[in-house]
């Protein structure tokens, strides 16, 4: 058996492995436009990342070791711990309508920056990377500030990118509307 | 060696039957009018089967003129299913302008780069240029499908499900020749024929796929004419539109705002 033999059926296994996994119903129904603008109009929860990120901090609840509460102090971290998933979670899910959004605004546009694309591609992978990787250190006590802040950063970006798309988007929608709007003057016909 | 030759001749028989009843689910279901590459392809299929059989028969299997009808014929027929390939990839994805564009581009470097590796992954031998080449197109063509399906998932963009099940089946079957090929290039004769029915079976599951899915296919109305929009709906239309992309803007501007103002600073 030669490399060449085992490279060519290596490869198409990772073919048929990729075919199934295209082919798989989503998980979650895609969300329709009017869901992406309910969703768009909520309260955004990483406005709240500096009071989360305060709260995990050791420092912060120094004064109850101080004070001998042992037991005290375990619950509190836990509690907090508790608390900061779900906030991940949030984001989680913050992230993937922003997604969405930029999906559907994808369906719409007539051109796509192929560059621009790559790049949120790899963004979205680098964010479900950091995602699962906080959501360990959590779990084991590490401290997860640095990871925080990159994922924060990156919802901020993603929403940077969606206004850029969207204003062109419109630029193109008003400037069609214009032409149609300008009244059909041929020669010989006035 | 009997055995397998006996089986291959049946499940070739079989192949070709099923065929002739799926281009007749095509052409009550009017598909041919809406999928014309594919049912050109079945044709084609059928055809090739004929002629291969045919040769068979009049010059036996070890002589050269077989050898021109079966590669011949198989050119003629990777053609016809590049192009239903290519029809099913623009049902799925040219309704969409900016991703069509883009996926395009990337569906032709990539497969490039796939024909190229495999070409310069195989051996050197003569004798095996043609198995070669055979290989090669297969697995650009199971790439191609693969990487348009992943485009559809990435963007979550509507498929039908016959366009589903075509995509599957054409790159399982190319998946399964691309083995083929890559074992009796190392085996050869020893266990060729095991592997000759191993492909006609691949090929007898993918027109089961296919069966299926055309099956389930309610009747497909003729295309109708465009409505054509007069000026005032249209410009009613663009209006509409614009609010909603500039409501879109402002709740976006909002969300922006609403990270510049973080009580951090």
């Amino acid at each position: 058996m030669t490399v060449s033999l085992i490279l060519f059926i290596a490869f198409t296994v990772v073919l048929v492995l990729l075919l199934a996994w295209a082919v798989r119903p989503l998980k979650k129904a895609p969300l329709t436009p009017d869901d992406v603008f309910e969703a768009l109009s909520e309260e955004r929860h990483y406005a709240r990342l500096p009071q989360i990120l305060q709260s995990l901090q050791f420092d912060d609840t120094a004064f109850i070791k101080d004070r001998g509460q042992g037991a005290l102090l375990e619950r509190l971290r836990q509690e907090r711990k508790r608390i900061a998933l779900h906030y991940l979670s949030y984001l989680e899910e913050e992230y993937r309508i922003l997604q969405e959004c930029s999906r559907i605004l994808a369906t719409l546009a007539p051109e796509l920056a192929t560059k621009g694309e790559l790049a949120r591609f790899r963004q979205n992978l680098r964010f479900i990377w950091n995602c699962r990787y906080l959501r360990w250190r959590l779990r084991f006590g590490l401290q997860p500030w640095d990871v925080f802040g990159t994922l924060s950063d990156m919802a901020g970006t993603i929403t940077l990118q969606l206004e850029a798309a969207t204003a062109r988007l419109g630029e193109r929608a008003m400037s069609t509307v214009n032409s149609a709007s300008v009244p059909d003057e041929r020669p010989g016909e006035a | 060696m009997s055995e397998p030759v006996n089986l291959l001749n049946i499940a070739w028989a079989l192949t070709t039957l099923l065929e002739g009843i799926l281009l007749i689910l095509i052409i009550r279901r009017r598909l041919s009018c809406s999928h014309p590459a594919f049912s050109l392809y079945i044709v084609a299929a059928i055809l090739q089967s004929s002629a291969v059989a045919g040769s068979s028969w009049y010059w036996g299997q070890h002589t050269i003129q077989y050898f021109n009808v079966v590669w011949g014929s198989q050119a003629l027929v990777v053609c016809a299913r590049w192009t239903a390939v290519t029809e099913i990839t623009r049902k799925i994805l040219a309704g969409y302008s900016g991703i069509w564009r883009m996926a395009r581009q990337i569906l032709f470097f990539l497969g490039v780069i796939i024909l190229v590796y495999s070409i310069a992954a195989s051996t050197n031998r003569w004798e095996m240029v043609v198995l070669n080449a055979d290989r090669a197109v297969e697995l650009c063509i199971a790439g191609f499908i693969v990487g348009m399906l992943l485009f559809a998932k990435y963007y979550r963009l509507e498929m039908g499900n016959l366009e589903r099940q075509l995509a599957i089946g054409f790159c399982l079957y190319s998946c399964s020749r691309v083995i083929n090929v890559s074992i009796v290039q190392s085996w050869r004769e020893a266990i060729r024929q095991w592997w000759d029915f191993f492909g006609v079976l691949s090929y007898f599951a993918t027109l089961a796929i296919w069966m299926d899915g055309v099956r389930k296919t309610v009747a497909i109305r003729a295309p109708e004419t465009p409505p054509v929009l007069s000026r005032d709906t249209y410009r009613e239309l663009a209006q509409q539109l614009n609010t909603r992309l500039d409501a879109l803007n402002r709740r976006l501007n909002h969300l922006f705002r609403s990270r510049s103002e973080d009580p951090r600073s």
